[in-house]
This record gives structure tokens, sequence and C-alpha cells, in this order.
């Protein structure tokens, strides 16, 4: 099937020369919900940003359902919703006229009962009179969404939508956004929660300084995510690690105190108990253990290290 | 909405967006006028303009309106069409018409479009109120008020420019202040070149506000300072240029898209 959004080669080098985006390739399926996980400053506002038509690229070509964003930015944008990281909006406008506002700049015709239907689905009915400013910072964000999807888009962008978000409108929001891809929308939201890629996505891409450094299906991704990491403090420092472990994926510290083994902590047989046992029948005495759950910055420096390694 | 097609829609909900912030301010946007042309009235009209003879046997008080009107239309067009453009860049909601299927155009005609009724509006605020002080009889009806959406585009655009360069509040005041006022007062709006002696007459030409204001003064009394197709030129002149300028601020996303 074509993919609803294709990105080639895009880079981005802003005016200061800063490099936000380096030589990123992805595709958007149909329908999915794809979650662009990344620490802050990683690029995911740029990415999106260029593919709504808000920063202009240096280099590399999108397209939105076959239409390419610059030479055909009408047939393009017509099909994009955006909602953005920071809460933008005209203060002193009611509710019902922003939404409105925003269906005829997209070139839509006014449509009351399309727009009632998007203030009910988000509970901004009751508020539909209500100025932007007299609301809560939940309220703001849904009125947000309901701007970008006053024109009925197929393909809605979703900048970091929970952040700052108390637990309860995350859960709303996330409900939200299953309804939406259940009526066809594609959705591509950024995040820098594990946890919310996690709940969320069909497919997670991770982004750091720029780079795409994988796109894997969740549940995959998630394996990757659930190893943790076993370190033993050793009572007597060796030079190798001995024969008898080599069964172990182990590695020794440099400075050869602690030995480190890092498994799969959903795995049926995680591989801990067996390695005490044959340490304590091979008498290697150890002086305390810890285990790590490996954190998102840990991913990050294993897959770009593993990168630079195949790159080599 | 069919691919590449003028986006009429989205061109009419700028507009209509920006003349609703105009009628939600629609007392205070109007009495300005009112209020400062009746002042300008009873301290030129009365006061001064009875020491005053005819200016080319149009009564002074009468021959002051035109200048008075441009003026306004100046001020108006500038401030409008820059606010209009300033504001959703400092809030940020300038990110909905950029990620619209609107093209540069479109966009600018909203802006500038709405700016336009706004100030053309108030200049004929201003003539209306000046008919309460002065007997006014318009020669060429027609020109004048091609002359005055003219130079309300032409002034809204550059507003535009302005308002896309400014990186604050500060310096949005800053052209009007500094540049078209001044420009305004020497340009003839209170009295007839004629009157000057030279060189300041001669200088006095190289103010291109002197040809807007001979130019509109024309389309009520038949006379003027200089030729009507100068001023007409001279118009058209800094319209092309201030849409040169905005065609390249689009084409290079100068202060708009990083
Ligand atoms: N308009 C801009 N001009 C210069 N640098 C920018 C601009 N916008 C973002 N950047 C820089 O580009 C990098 C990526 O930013 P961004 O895309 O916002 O990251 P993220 O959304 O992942 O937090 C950051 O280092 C940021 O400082
Ligand atoms: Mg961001």
């Amino acid at each position: 099937m074509q993919p609803v959004i294709s990105i080639r080669n895009l880079s981005k080098r802003y005016a200061g020369g800063h490099e936000a985006l380096k030589h990123v390739s992805l595709d958007i399926r149909r329908g999915e919900i794809f979650a662009l996980l990344g620490p802050n400053g990683a690029g995911k506002t740029t990415l999106i940003s260029i593919v709504c038509g808000i920063v202009t690229p240096s280099a590399g070509t999108v397209e939105a359902d076959g239409h390419d964003i610059v030479r055909d930015y009408r047939a393009a944008r017509t099909r994009i919703g955006l909602v953005p990281q920071e809460l933008h909006t005209d203060a002193f406008e009611p509710v019902w006229s922003t939404v409105a506002f925003s269906r005829g700049l997209f070139g839509k015709p006014s449509d009351s009962a399309k727009i009632e239907q998007i203030l009910r689905d988000l509970s901004l009915w009751d508020k539909r009179k209500a100025k932007i400013k007299e609301l809560s910072g939940g309220m703001k964000r849904r009125v947000m969404i309901a701007k970008a999807l006053a024109h009925e888009p197929d393909i809605l962008f979703l900048d970091e939508p929970t952040a700052g978000v108390d637990v309860e409108l995350r859960r709303d929001m996330w409900a939200l956004v299953r309804r939406l891809r259940d009526s066809g929308v594609t959705i591509i939201l950024t995040t820098h929660y594990i946890e919310e890629a996690e709940e969320m996505a069909d497919r997670v891409g991770v982004i750091s300084k720029g780079e795409l450094i994988l796109v894997e299906e969740k549940h995959a991704l998630m394996r990757k995510l659930g190893r943790k990491r076993l370190t033993l403090n050793l009572a007597e420092p060796m030079e190798t690690v001995p024969e008898g472990l080599s069964e172990w994926d182990l590695t020794l510290s440099d400075d050869r105190s602690e030995l480190r083994y890092e498994f799969d902590a959903n795995a049926e047989r995680t591989g801990v108990p067996s390695l005490l046992r044959r340490m304590s029948d091979l008498g290697i005495g150890f002086k305390d253990l810890a285990t790590e759950q490996s954190s998102l910055e840990d991913i990050f420096v294993s897959l770009t290290s593993d990168r630079r390694e195949r790159a080599a | 909405m069919s691919v590449g097609s003028f986006n009429h829609r989205g061109v009419w909900a700028i507009y209509r967006f920006e003349m609703y912030r105009f009628l939600r301010t629609i007392w205070t946007g109007l009495a300005t006028p009112v209020i400062t042309t009746s002042l300008y009235f009873v301290v030129f009209g009365s006061a001064i303009g009875s020491r005053m003879s005819d200016i080319g046997g149009v009564d002074y008080g009468a021959f002051i309106v035109p200048g008075l009107m441009m003026l306004s239309l100046f001020n108006e067009s500038i401030f409008n069409a820059s606010f209009g453009i300033h504001m959703p860049r400092f809030l940020g909601t300038i990110y909905e018409p950029l990620s619209a299927p609107l093209s540069p155009f479109e966009i600018v005609l909203g802006y500038v479009g709405a700016a336009v009724t706004k100030a053309t509006s108030v200049a004929l605020v201003i003539l209306a109120t000046a008919t309460l002080f002065v007997d006014i009889a318009i020669l060429h009806p027609g020109w004048m008020l091609a002359f005055l959406v003219l130079v309300a585009t032409t002034f809204c655009l550059f507003g535009f420019i302005v308002g896309i360069w400014a990186k604050g509040f500060e310096q949005l005041q800053i052209i009007p202040m500094l540049i078209v006022t001044p420009l305004t007062f020497l340009g003839g709006a209170f009295y007839s070149i004629e009157v000057l002696p030279e060189p300041w007459r001669t200088i006095t030409l190289f103010n291109p506000v002197v040809y807007l204001i001979s130019g509109f003064r024309w389309t009520f009394y038949g006379s003027a300072d200089v030729g009507v197709g100068v001023s007409l030129a001279a118009t058209f002149a800094f319209l092309l240029l201030c849409l040169a300028t905005i065609w390249w601020i689009f084409r290079t996303g100068y202060r708009l898209k990083s």
C-alpha cells in the first residue's frame, strides 16, 4: 500500500547553522498511529513543521498522499491537520468562531453540523460561546485539536499532545486519539515519554540529534526497551571473563572490578539465577549486586553506537 | 476546493477575522478620527482659517480636507496592516495560515484587504465629519474613491511589510512616527507648496507624499500642485515596490518561516 506520508532524505539547517535534521527518511502507513519518540531538541517539532509547511526544508522531499508538499502544497495541506506543541490562540475569540475560522482557512464550506460534532466529541460543546482566554490549559489544548480537525483532515499531527497535561486529561487524549484512528485518520504524535509511545503507538520512530535512529513496530521496540542490566561488584578483580561463564554475554568493567550482564526482563528465562548459581559453583564471590532498567538515554546511546559500529 | 484553484473561503476567513476585530472596537476606532478632525477644524478652520485667504479659489477649511483624509489614510493603513500581520506572529497563531492551503497572494489579500477596508472607512468618516464644518464639493467622486483605495492599498502593503519586519510593538510605531507623519506635514497637507519660497519648494518635490496629497486634492477641486499623471505614476511605482518586497518575503520566508 502506498504510504500516506513519504519523507525522503530530509535535512534542515537553521539560519544559525544548527543542523536540526540529518537525512531523515520515513514512511507513515495509512491509518496507523505513529509515535516519534525523542528527547528535547531532537528535531521532532522541526520534522512536523516541515511536513506542515511552516518550516522550509534545506534538502529532501516530502509527499502527503502522493502530493509533494512544496510543488503541490494545496492538495497536500488540505489533507493535513496540525496541533502544535505550544498553545497559540486568539484569547478573545469564542471557541465556535475560532474553529469555524480554521475550517474556512482550509477552503471548506461552512458546516455547523460538522463543527457541532467536533465540539461535542471533544467535550467542548458547553464552552462553544466561551472566549478562549477563559478556558483552562487542558481545554485550550482541546480547542487546538478541534481547530486541527475542523477541515476533516486524513492525517493529524499532534506535537507533544500530553506535555504538561494532568493524568486524567492524558487518558482522555489517548482515548480520543484511538477514536480518531478508528475513524480512519492517520496520526503522527511526538512525545518524550516512552510510556506514551508504548500506550498509544502502532509503530515508533526514535529520533536523536536530528537523526532517525530506528523505526520499529511498537512490540519489537518494547522488547528492546525491556532490557535490564545486572551489575555484580566482584570480591576479587579478575583479568578476563572466565571460560565457565561464556554462556552468558558478560562484560568486564575497565577497572576489572565489575561484571555486567544485560538481559531481557520480559523473557521467560532471564538467565540471572543460573548465572549466580554457576558463579558460586566456580567460587567467584561478589560483594554487592544491582539491577537497573535501561533508560531512554541508555537506549539512545546504545542505538547510536550500534549504528556507528555498523557504519564503520 | 480543487487543486490549484483560488481558495476564496480561506481569504474570506482571514478578512472576516480581521474585520471582526475592527468591529469589536468600532466606537473607539471611529470616535478618534471624528474628534481629531473636529479639533483640526476648530483650530485650523476657524481660528487660523478665518485669517487665511482662499487657496486657488478654495476656502481654506475645505482646502485642508483632502490633506486631513490622506494623513489619516496613511496612518490607519500602516497601523491596521502592520498590526494585522504582526499580531499572529507575536501570538504564534500565524502557524495556521502558513499551514493552510493558501498562496502568499491569498494571505496578503485577506490581511491587506481588511486593512484597506478599515483605513478607507476611517477616511470617509473624516470626510463626513468635515462636511459638518465646511461646504465640500467633490469634482471627480469616482476618481476620489479610486485614489483613496489605491493609496490605501499601497500603504497597507507597506504596513504589511512593516508588520513582518518589526521585532516588537515599538518597532511597529517607529515607521509611521519617524517617517510618515513628518513627510505628511511637510507634504502640503495644510498648505499649497506654491506658497513655499525656493529652495524649499524644489526640495519638497522630493517628498513622495506631495504627489499623493496633490493628486487627491485634484479629485476634489480640479487643481493640483503637480500633475495628476505624475501623482498616479508615483503611487503605482511605490505599490509595485511594495509588491516586489512582499514577493521576496514569501519566497525567502523572511521572518515568517525559518
Ligand atoms: N527557529 C529555529 N532557529 C534555530 N534553531 C532552532 C529553531 N527551531 C528549533 N531549533 C533548534 O533545532 C533543534 C531541534 O528543535 P526541535 O525540532 O524543536 O526539537 P524537539 O521538538 O524534538 O524538542 C534544537 O536544538 C533547537 O534549538
Ligand atoms: Mg518539540
